[in-house]
């Protein structure tokens, strides 16, 4: 394992994969710090450059975009007051009022180290952890498959605050589109409605393009007002750097427990950085002697939102990298990229390419430092980019979707599917659908199919599902997850406005 | 929602099994098409027994996002007449216009210069360094 790693960090050295990384590095710091545009949506972006690259260069650049842009959020947070994307929400609370307090420079560079040190720490799990739960996958047979990819979809979709059902729809509804077009295992056609291009089934991609760029942009025009932000790039920044990391260091169970946060949501599915940035945050709150100071600017607030949202992206990498289940979009639109290049993620992705998996954990681990750089010096460049008016970036973002979605398979027909996917997703945003169970569903689709066909062929009986442990344990936890999210959603309501609350039940 | 997956429903239906597999085509559709009619129809049953008013919509600019959308299905619809370079330019033009309205000949100066700029970055890069072979237009086969 640590000669592979090693040759992977060396590897990663190499101009050829360093520039990639260093440039997704940069676009995420922008991205992230860019209120408005999420990680996601800076994923998206970059994604039609990554198609002439190899893999390995591909996803080297999507990892330095995502590592990025989780700490890339954190400047408009503690400077503006205003998070840079949802897994940043928690770092206003304590960066934004340290930073008021005429010390803007210890609130950012508190969040830079605190960030850095979880996502390295995240980096040990993720080594650790991929190999042998790719190992245990291996094991599973098509019955234990079928089962952890309904847990995925059920916790998800239970996860959803508003309303349950709405996440099991949204869920079902992902499901549905990949039952369009032939058939995974025989190839024979179905449910085409005599459209001659869905006989290949609706590729993901552009799906996830169009329901992710579309409901974020539009809503973001619902309220949108080009006035930009008012920025002062001259603001003072100036921090003994070995002050404020001994501030983070001073503080290691926040530290920890937040890193801990951060790749347990990150390992759930679909989840992200935005639930683990406000658990960690109400954790830290709940374990500190002063629980009333927070709010107020205080470092342990910063620590723990950061901390945790960059160690969520070594949790979602390790989801992917030994399941083949995305922990939420940005590795969604990775595993996409793994399937133009004919990748099959899953527990075999480690075993069979290991110079990538190895070459992706050193991407992971060296983007750290890269954007440490990067922030040492140009925090005020980043500054300077906010004020970009969104009137610009839209069409850009929106040009580059279509891009992307025409050359995955130089048709026009991924492009529709672009179009009607964004329609659709606005459409579900605004009736309240989430999105993460609808995409998990797409991405997931397909392999229940096929998992359900392989393990009837080999053995009718459906007992199985039930009888072998793995898979009735699997399937056990996910009914759990389902009663656990009734209970949840009935105690809401209780507490909220009795018989005519929002949630569902 | 209902409707459309017992209509699928209904589709899958007709789908015929084959000899090769212990289950057809339609087995798994039917599934995944009954659990989202089971769930389309308690989500209405839900609405029907606790109706929840309509959330105020006030200060919400719906007109520029159904503009917005209007002229990206243009976009997308002049594509493969066009081709991607002039319906580009014209789409970032026309969308940089609708979200900033350009004032004198400074503000629509700056709209060519963003339409420009924009197309021609991306045409090179896909087009020239990446090989991406962006849309020609039919009718301008350019």
């Amino acid at each position: 394992m640590f000669e592979l790693l090693g040759a992977g960090l060396v590897g990663m050295l190499h101009v050829k994969y360093l520039v990639p990384l260093f440039i997704g590095s940069l676009i995420g710091v922008v991205g992230g710090a860019l209120p408005g545009i999420t990680i996601t949506m800076t994923v998206i972006v970059v994604l039609p450059f990554t198609f002439g690259l190899e893999p390995l260069q591909g996803l080297a650049c999507m990892i330095g975009v995502y590592v990025g842009g989780e700490t890339g959020g954190l400047i408009t947070s503690c400077l503006l007051g205003i998070p840079g994307k949802p897994s940043a929400v928690a770092t206003t609370f304590d960066g934004f009022p340290m930073a008021r307090k005429g010390e803007p420079g210890r609130a950012l560079w508190i969040g830079i180290w605190a960030s850095i040190f979880g996502g390295l720490l995240g980096a040990v799990v993720l080594v650790a952890a991929t190999g042998p739960l790719a190992d245990l996958a291996l094991r599973f047979g098509p019955w234990e498959y079928f089962a952890l990819f309904i847990l995925a979809l059920s916790m998800v979709a239970g996860l959803v605050e508003s309303s349950l059902v709405k996440g099991l729809v949204s869920g079902a509804l992902g499901c549905v589109i990949t039952i369009l077009g032939n058939d995974p295992v025989m190839g024979q056609p179905r449910l085409t409605l005599g459209i001659e291009w869905l006989e290949g089934g609706v590729p993901f991609l552009p799906v996830l393009i169009g329901v992710f760029a579309f409901a974020q942009i539009m809503s973001e025009l619902e309220r949108f007002s080009d006035q930009g932000h008012a920025v002062n790039v001259a603001v003072n920044l100036a921090v003994s750097q070995v002050k404020v990391l001994g501030e983070v260091l001073t503080r290691p169970f926040v530290l920890l427990w937040s890193t801990f946060i951060g790749l347990l949501i990150g390992v759930l599915p679909a989840i992200g950085g935005s639930a683990a940035n406000m658990l960690a945050y109400d954790q830290a709150k709940k374990f500190s002697r002063h629980p009333e100071k927070f709010g107020t600017g205080v470092p342990e607030g910063i620590i723990a939102s950061e901390a945790s949202n960059n160690a969520n992206v070594a949790g979602s990498l390790v989801t992917i990298m030994a399941f083949g289940i995305p922990g939420d979009a940005v590795t969604a639109v990775m595993l996409g990229a793994l399937t133009i290049h004919g990748i099959q993620s899953g527990p075999l992705f480690i075993s069979q390419n290991a110079t990538l998996a190895y070459g992706m954990f050193a991407a992971y681990i060296l983007a750290h430092p890269i954007v440490l750089i990067l922030l040492f010096l140009g925090v005020r460049w980043v500054l300077r980019i906010v004020i970009v008016p969104k009137s610009i970036l839209f069409p850009v973002v929106l040009v580059l979707c279509v891009v992307g979605a025409y050359a995955l398979g130089n048709s026009m027909a991924t492009v529709y599917v672009l179009l009607f996917s964004g329609v659709f997703g606005y459409g579900m945003v605004k009736f309240g659908f989430p999105l993460a169970p609808f995409i998990l569903g797409v991405i997931l689709g397909d392999q229940i199919e096929i998992n359900l066909v392989r393990s009837l062929m080999t053995d009718s009986n459906l007992w199985l599902f039930v009888t072998r442990p793995i898979s009735a344990l699997l399937l056990a936890l996910s009914l759990g997850s389902i009663v656990l999210s009734v209970w949840q959603h009935r105690r809401m309501q209780k507490k909220s406005a009795g018989p005519s609350g929002d949630a569902d039940f | 929602m209902l409707a459309a997956s017992l209509f699928l429903f209904a589709l899958t239906l007709g789908l015929k099994d084959n000899p090769l597999v212990p289950i057809g085509p339609g087995y798994y559709p039917r599934i995944v098409l009954g659990v989202t009619a089971v769930l389309a129809f308690a989500l209405v049953i839900t609405d029907v027994l606790h109706p929840q008013a309509a959330q105020a919509a006030e200060g919400l600019n719906y007109l520029l996002v159904v503009q917005t959308f209007v002229v990206f299905g243009l976009y997308v619809g002049a594509l493969p007449f066009i081709g991607f370079r002039i319906s580009t330019f014209l789409y970032v033009a026309a969308t940089n216009a609708l979200l900033d309205r350009p004032r004198g000949g400074k503000g629509w100066a700056r709209v060519v210069l963003v339409a420009a700029l924009t197309t021609v970055i991306v045409y090179y890069v896909f087009e020239r360094y990446l090989t991406v072979l962006m849309p020609r237009g039919r009718w301008t086969n350019f």
